[in-house]
């Protein structure tokens, strides 16, 4: 028995590979039971998201990864090696575990991944085990120490969160905020609808063609406008987003300067996410107004990734940490049953050695008898000593449930209750 | 016993200074309990040295120089704990503790000889004046800390550069408001401290020119800050800058006021 994951991910395969091979969960589970009923796999889970495509698997005592790599091949109709990777036991667990903190992600650090690993492990719940279990709930412990004990999930890292990091920034809270939207497109509506999860009401729509600005204005309870008459409302709004398709800029610092004066100290935050741009660069040199364009809010979620990147290290002593506490757990799990029951069969073998020695030595007095059973016990300790410590540490290691598998093998411990950890509901930690 | 009690104070503060500075160094939240912490501890090392002084003096003696600078730091250091603590957030750490700590060294190399003071109603009026007049320059400093801070984010902001200062300092609006509640409770502390003062030097006939002109020189700073505040809508950049520079002002007439004094013994 071993851990495995084989799959394919951004960093493989380009996204016409990618696309073909997701899973549905259905179809995710629908393949595993058919893996687990041919008696390759014990346990699996699929993870599926749009930058990956990965079978978790414990394995039965065949290799399962030509099944596997046979199953990924059939769903993309070419062979999948050259895209492929594979991790087993040890690393298996620190790629999950990787997988689950955003270290992993196309965007370092992101936090989406937690959930959809949370996710694929209850589609599969049905075909998963308590290898797998205990796996999947250990990964999503080392993410979430990972994001609260280091940086690696701080600060905006897209373009829309950047905008609403430094709309923060400047007000603090962004509840009750007012904003105006400048052009009613759809990355208009992206950046607003961030904004809006901050609690930002929309006070203004204002939009060349009226009706679209009507269309947006209504979904969010705010006054749709012409381009004309919004500037007289200006002073009364926090955030200004500008996404017009407009050659040349609307918002200009004469318009800017008339409604600032209505504005007292107040700082008006400027969203500038057009190309070309709508605000006069001129408009940021007025006090109090804070300008932003696209390459500004790309720099500050670029400089946020920076940062992120610095903090790796630090995430990745962290599931090494969670790593090895995951294979204690396993190394008891497997390890320490076979070692009782392997002590225990070496025990009763000795006492029925001695007692028909003793039987052959004829009468001894109590001291001598005594001496004889000393000695069978130190001698029987000292032979197991090694290998028991040896099983656990390779259990430990990572790489000894197969050398837990072929103990049992060895001293015929297969058929005896209590020895698979398997079957115990007790391991069942979900 | 005083120097050394002083000197745990003064570690607490730069080591909570310290700690408060650790996101410019690793990339981890300030503690703020941590921080908290270690300033109410530097307090209470503080005012163990000022209860040694009183034993040592045998009454609550603020009117020297250097008891008087030392107070100074613990009521500053006392305000800043009430308004981090509120605020949960303790980036004015970085400013206000070692100023505190300054403060506190300047006093003890000042000597800690408490000036002789007068006893019964006139001491208990006296002392009113003097503790409300540093809770009022207290909060003026921590106005003035916020208002610094103010400048330097938002300079960050403006000029769109996205470095440390960007990502751990408090939000501009935050700042704004620490400034605001600060300079209203630097008005009222500073108002009441000049108008026992004023009462005082009528009743006892003890006019001290330099203290008069100091104090009227700070009260007014305040005044004016809160007054455009309050009055004429400053808010931000105007009323940050205003902070900044009229404290600056005080501290800088104190300074000359203190040079030319003939007063050594005393706070003026």
């Amino acid at each position: 028995m071993a851990l495995i994951v084989a799959g394919v991910s951004h960093t493989t395969a380009p996204i016409e590979v990618r696309e073909k091979l997701t899973f549905r969960p259905q179809d995710a589970v629908r393949e595993l039971a058919l893996l687990r009923a041919n008696g390759l796999i014990r346990e699996g889970v699929v993870l599926s998201t749009c930058n990956r495509t990965e079978i978790y698997a414990v394995e039965e005592s065949n290799d399962t990864l030509p099944d596997i790599s046979s199953l990924l091949s059939n769903r993309l109709g070419d062979d999948v090696a050259g895209f492929m990777y594979v991790h087993r036991d040890r690393e298996a667990t620190a790629h999950l575990f990787g997988v689950a903190a955003g270290l992993d992600s196309m965007i370092l650090g992101e936090a989406q991944i937690q959930g959809q690993v949370k996710a694929a492990w209850e589609q599969c719940r049905a075909e998963s085990g308590p290898i797998l279990n205990r796996m999947f709930q250990s990964s999503l412990l080392a993410a979430s120490r990972a994001r609260v004990e280091t940086g690696i999930g701080r600060g905006a890292a897209s373009v829309s969160s950047a905008a609403v990091q430094l709309a923060k920034k400047i007000f603090g809270g962004l509840g009750g905020r007012r904003a105006m939207i400048l052009g009613a497109g759809d990355v208009a509506e992206l950046a607003l609808e961030c904004l809006l999860k901050e609690g930002v009401s929309v006070a203004i729509v204002a939009n060349r063609t009226h009706e679209r600005a009507q269309n947006l204005a209504e979904r969010h309870g705010a006054t749709a406008m012409h381009y004309e008459e919004c500037w007289e409302s200006l002073h009364d709004v926090d955030v200004l987003i500008c996404s017009t398709a407009s050659p040349s800029p609307v918002v200009t610092v004469g318009r800017i300067r008339a409604s600032i004066a209505a504005r007292g100290d107040r700082p008006l935050c400027i969203l500038d996410i057009a190309l070309p741009r709508d605000v006069e660069a001129s408009v940021g040199d007025i006090g109090n107004v804070f300008l932003y364009d696209l390459d500004d809010l790309r720099a500050a979620a670029a400089a946020n990734l920076e940062q992120r990147g610095e903090d790796v290290p630090a995430a990745r002593e962290i599931i090494a940490e969670e790593v090895q506490k995951y294979w204690d757990w396993v190394a008891g799990l497997a390890a320490v049953p076979v070692v009782r029951e392997f002590r225990e069969e070496m025990d009763r073998l000795r006492s029925t050695e001695l007692a028909a020695a003793l039987k052959r030595l004829g009468p001894l007095s109590p001291e001598q008898a005594e001496a004889i059973e000393h000695f069978s016990r130190s001698l029987m300790n000292k032979f197991l000593h090694e290998p028991s410590v040896r099983l656990k540490a390779a259990a430990a290691n990572g790489r000894g449930l197969g050398v837990v598998d072929a103990a049992r093998y060895l001293f015929a411990l297969e058929n005896k209750p209590g020895t698979d950890p398997q079957k115990g509901d007790s391991t069942d930690i979900a | 016993m005083i120097p050394i009690a002083h000197f745990v104070a003064v570690t607490f503060y730069l080591a909570a200074a310290a700690v408060a500075a650790l996101p410019f160094a690793r990339r981890v939240k300030a503690p703020v309990v941590g921080v908290v912490v270690m300033l109410l501890l530097g307090i209470g090392a503080h005012a163990t040295a000022l209860a040694g002084l009183t034993r040592q003096a045998g009454a609550a003696s603020l009117t020297g120089l250097g008891p008087g600078l030392s107070f100074a730091g613990l009521v500053l250091v006392i305000s800043l704990v009430v308004v981090e603590s509120v605020a949960r957030e303790v980036s004015l750490t970085l400013v206000a503790a070692p100023v505190a700590a300054l403060i506190t060294v300047a006093g003890n190399l000042a000597g800690m000889h408490p000036f002789l003071e007068p006893q019964g109603v006139r001491a208990v009026w006296l002392t009113m004046h003097i503790v409300l007049s540093f809770i009022g320059i207290a909060a003026y400093a921590t106005a003035a800390a916020a208002g610094t801070m103010y400048l330097v984010a938002r300079r960050e902001l403006k000029s769109a550069r996205f470095g440390a200062i960007f990502r751990f300092f408090p939000p501009l609006d935050t700042l704004d408001r620490v400034n605001h509640l600060a300079s209203i409770a630097g008005f009222l502390g500073l108002t009441l401290g000049l108008a026992l003062a004023a009462g005082y030097s009528f009743e006892y006939r003890a006019l001290v020119l330099p203290q008069i002109i100091w104090g009227m020189g700070a009260w007014v700073g305040v005044s004016a800050l809160v007054l455009g505040r309050v009055l004429r809508g400053w808010q931000a950049r105007r009323a940050a800058l205003m902070s900044a520079v009229t404290f600056a002002s005080v501290v800088a007439l104190y300074v000359v006021f203190r040079m030319a004094s003939l007063n050594r013994g005393q706070f003026l």
